[in-house]
């Protein structure tokens, strides 16, 4: 029966650009029915292969403000062909661009650009809460929080920003960033400050250190000032300090707090601080300063500071490699195997998702239903073009006891409302959590006719404010999907890409 | 059988017995009981509520919580002693009785009038001998046939077929979803459907018989399940390309499990659809279809 079953293998590609670092992986994900053959088909990952990785690049800057795209394409391209891939064969993966790079005045431009070069479906992501929940699933703390009874954080902490991801019984329950990072401030080996990253002057304002460049500064002066650094950010992660009392700490989160934080059983630091952790701890400035940056020092002080709390330090499976991991191994969802989709319009990259709550109580009033159906489309198109096709996911939850009754009086007013205030789109996406979406498509289709066209798929939760990626079929009846969450917080930044 | 109908006789008994006893508040919440168990709300059958634990100060409680939610099994009920808790003990034989009620009970004649099947019997005769017999539902009467060769299409390309089989609580519970999503989904592509119709007292086999009069390309039966303590109205349905006498069991494909809280009607329906297209074109059924 599965004889002629097509190859269960999908590649996958990870890269990550970060403030000082850029590295590639490449993966191979398997997809297996999980179903039982007497129920409706269901696929999933069910292995991850890491295939192929990259040594560590400098992240190649043009400019202060610029990532010079060239360069890195140039890097991509040598690294392809040492893993021997060519970008077609690509069918999944991501492209991440994070930390203090993700503020560069070309981010946006370079995330596109690499992610249409390099492979069929390879997306391009940023945001904080997207990078600290790849990171953290990288790591393993997802995985881990899965074999636990309590929350596991993982802290991925790179040059410019420190993310993190808190992970309950494997579900993400939240994220946060702040301004803690090994190159924020450089210094060389006779203690000269090279630079100070703005970012971080408000907490040393805040904290009442004066740094500038060209000055010279102490071992125990920025022995100090890493150990305040890491204090406020585990204090706050602990709930042992609350960010609008205590001005240095609100000056470290450049997003909204998270409140209240979750409390942690577990915690794991990934990133290129995580690594650091595990090497010699720093005596001097001269060993600090082997990289020109405050990274070892940071790293070493945090991890004595981490011992001072009443929570157990445990090692990542990642470090370094911890966020290009979850972007290439992690990102990408399988949608339910019934749906229903239409290959001409597939991959669409980058929709943004209205989410409407259906409960049985609108599925039994129609005319509520109506209303709500016609407020969101009307929410739609005043914030999305109305043109576009298609505009953006309507994800609908709450469908799981829908009647056929329903189901057709929801299809009647789906496809009214939509050419009613998207006359001139071609294309409806509706995504649905619970199974469903080959019914509901299949209804769509009917009252749509030729245009717009339908693309339903379920089985993937998604929220209000979240981006998706929907990929070309696999095996004729799925979609790869990549959720750009943006669940915990509108944030600063680049989350719009 | 005969130990069944006592069983039935005594869960009224102590509910009579718990009314008499029980505060007002519970008295009410008793009464509304048996009234649900009568008019089969539609999901919550028996109208004991939610599955929650009823472990006292478990250790973990967000542990329990996550094993109850993950299977519709009786675990967490804890007890009274070494005996299981009074309402667990109801809730069992509310269940085992709906199960029973599944088995004896008819399709509302009104259901199948709403979707226009015509309906015809097979030897079963009644439902003692429908369970001792099952090669009885295997075969349509000769009036059965008559009406079959007199109101149905000859040789359509899909044949669709309902049977009340063990569970007529299952064609009342899921047939107004799973049938009309069923003809949208062969609309959509473009198949054209035969003469349906109610086969009363039938077994998955009846297909074979059905299938030598009618000829059909394809076939499908959806059917009621033998009902469980889980589920009284689970429905199968049962596809088969050309089936005919001597048709064997794997070539037969089976979806399983159609209702509410197992395999979603709907969509259910509209796959079924999809089943049988993939038959006709790959000209096979059961174990042999690649899908």
């Amino acid at each position: 029966m599965n004889e002629q079953l097509p190859d269960p293998w999908i590649s996958s590609v990870g890269i990550d650009i970060g403030t000082s670092t850029t590295k590639m992986i490449l993966s191979r994900l398997k997809l297996m029915r999980t179903s039982s053959a007497i129920s409706l088909p269901r696929f999933d990952i069910v292995e991850r292969e890491l295939l192929y990785e990259s040594p560590i690049y400098s992240t190649p800057l043009k400019s202060g403000d610029e990532v010079d795209a060239e360069q890195i394409w140039q890097i991509l391209a040598k690294e392809y062909e040492l893993a021997g891939i060519r970008p077609e064969e690509l069918k999944s993966g991501a492209v991440i661009i994070t930390g203090e790079a993700a503020n560069k005045r070309n981010a946006k431009q370079i995330l596109h650009l690499l992610a249409e070069r390099s492979g069929d479906f390879v997306v391009a992501t940023a945001g904080a809460d997207l990078e600290g929940l790849l990171a953290g699933k990288g790591a393993g703390a997802e995985d881990r929080s899965k074999r636990i009874r309590g929350a596991v954080a993982n802290i991925d902490i790179g040059g410019g920003t420190a993310n993190a991801a808190i992970f309950q019984r494997g579900k993400p329950i939240g994220t946060v960033t702040f301004h803690v990072g090994g190159r924020l401030i450089q210094v060389d080996t006779g203690g000269m400050i090279i630079a100070v990253s703005p970012s971080i002057r408000p907490w040393l304002d805040a904290s009442g250190y004066r740094l500038e460049a060209g000055q010279t500064i102490s071992f125990e002066v920025l022995k100090e000032i890493c150990s305040a650094m890491s204090r406020n950010m585990l204090d706050y992660l602990t709930g042992r300090a609350i960010p609008d009392r205590e001005k240095p700490i609100r000056a470290l989160i450049p997003g909204e707090p998270l409140t209240p934080v979750p409390s942690v059983e577990e915690w794991m630091f990934s990133g290129g601080i995580g690594r650091l952790m595990e090497e010699a701890k720093p005596d001097n400035l001269a060993e600090t300063a082997v990289h020109g940056d405050i990274g070892p020092l940071l790293a070493h002080t945090l991890k004595e500071c981490a011992a001072q709390y009443p929570i157990r330090l445990v090692k990542p499976d990642q470090t370094v490699r911890a966020t290009v991991i979850g972007a290439g191994m992690q990102s990408t969802e399988i949608s339910g195997a019934t749906v229903h989709l239409d290959k001409s319009v597939l991959p669409i990259r980058n929709l943004p998702v209205m989410k409407l709550e259906l409960s049985s109580h609108l599925l039994e009033h129609p005319e509520s239903l109506a209303e709500a159906l016609a407020q969101t489309m009307r929410n739609g198109a005043n914030l999305y073009e109305q043109d576009a096709s298609p505009p953006f996911a309507l994800a609908l939850s709450g469908l799981s006891n829908c009647t056929y009754f329903s189901l057709q009086y929801l299809s009647d007013k789906l496809s009214e409302g939509f050419k009613t205030y998207f006359p001139s789109s071609g294309v409806m996406v509706i995504v649905c959590e619970s199974d469903i979406a080959k019914a509901l498509g299949q209804s769509l289709e009917r009252r749509c006719g030729a245009i717009p066209k339908v693309v339903c798929i379920d089985q993937i939760k998604v929220e209000h404010g979240d981006y998706i990626d929907l990929g070309e079929p696999i095996f004729g009846t799925m979609i790869p999907v990549v959720v750009k969450t943006l669940a915990f917080h509108n944030r600063v930044g680049v989350t719009n890409v | 059988m005969n130990r069944i109908i006592p069983l039935d006789q005594l869960v009224d008994k102590v509910m009579a017995e718990l009314e008499k006893k029980l505060p007002a508040a519970t008295t009410q919440s008793t009464t509304s009981l048996r009234e649900a168990a009568r008019t089969e709300p539609s999901v919550d059958v028996t109208g004991f509520g939610e599955l929650a634990s009823n472990v006292p100060n478990p250790k973990w409680e967000e542990g329990l919580d996550e094993l109850i939610a993950s299977t519709p099994a009786r675990i967490g009920v804890w007890r009274a002693g070494t005996r299981p808790l009074t309402r667990e003990m109801l809730k069992f034989r509310c269940d085992h009785a709906a199960a029973v009620d599944s088995v004896y009970g008819t399709v509302s004649q009104s259901l199948l009038d709403e979707f226009g099947l015509f309906t015809v019997d097979t030897y079963f005769e009644n439902t003692d001998n429908y369970l001792k017999r099952p090669d009885r539902g295997r075969i349509v009467t000769e009036e059965g046939v008559e009406r079959i060769r007199k109101n149905c299409q000859m040789k359509p390309q899909v044949q669709v077929l309902v049977s009340d089989g063990l569970s007529a609580n299952a064609i009342d519970g899921n047939l107004r979803d799973v049938y009309p999503s069923l003809l949208d989904s062969l609309k959509a592509y473009g198949l054209k459907v035969g003469t349906p119709f109610f086969v009363r007292g039938g077994r998955v086999a009846v297909m074979d018989h059905i299938g030598d009069i009618l000829q059909p390309e394809v076939l499908v039966l959806l059917i009621g399940e033998r009902p469980g303590l889980v589920s009284s109205k689970s429905m199968s349905a049962y596809m088969c390309y050309r089936p005919r006498k001597g048709t064997v069991e794997s070539d037969r494909t089976v979806i399983s499990n159609i209702h509410p809280l197992g395999t979603p009607p709907l969509e259910a329906g509209a796959h079924i659809g999809t089943v049988l297209k993939t038959m006709l074109e790959q000209k096979t059924s059961g174990v042999h279809l690649d899908i």
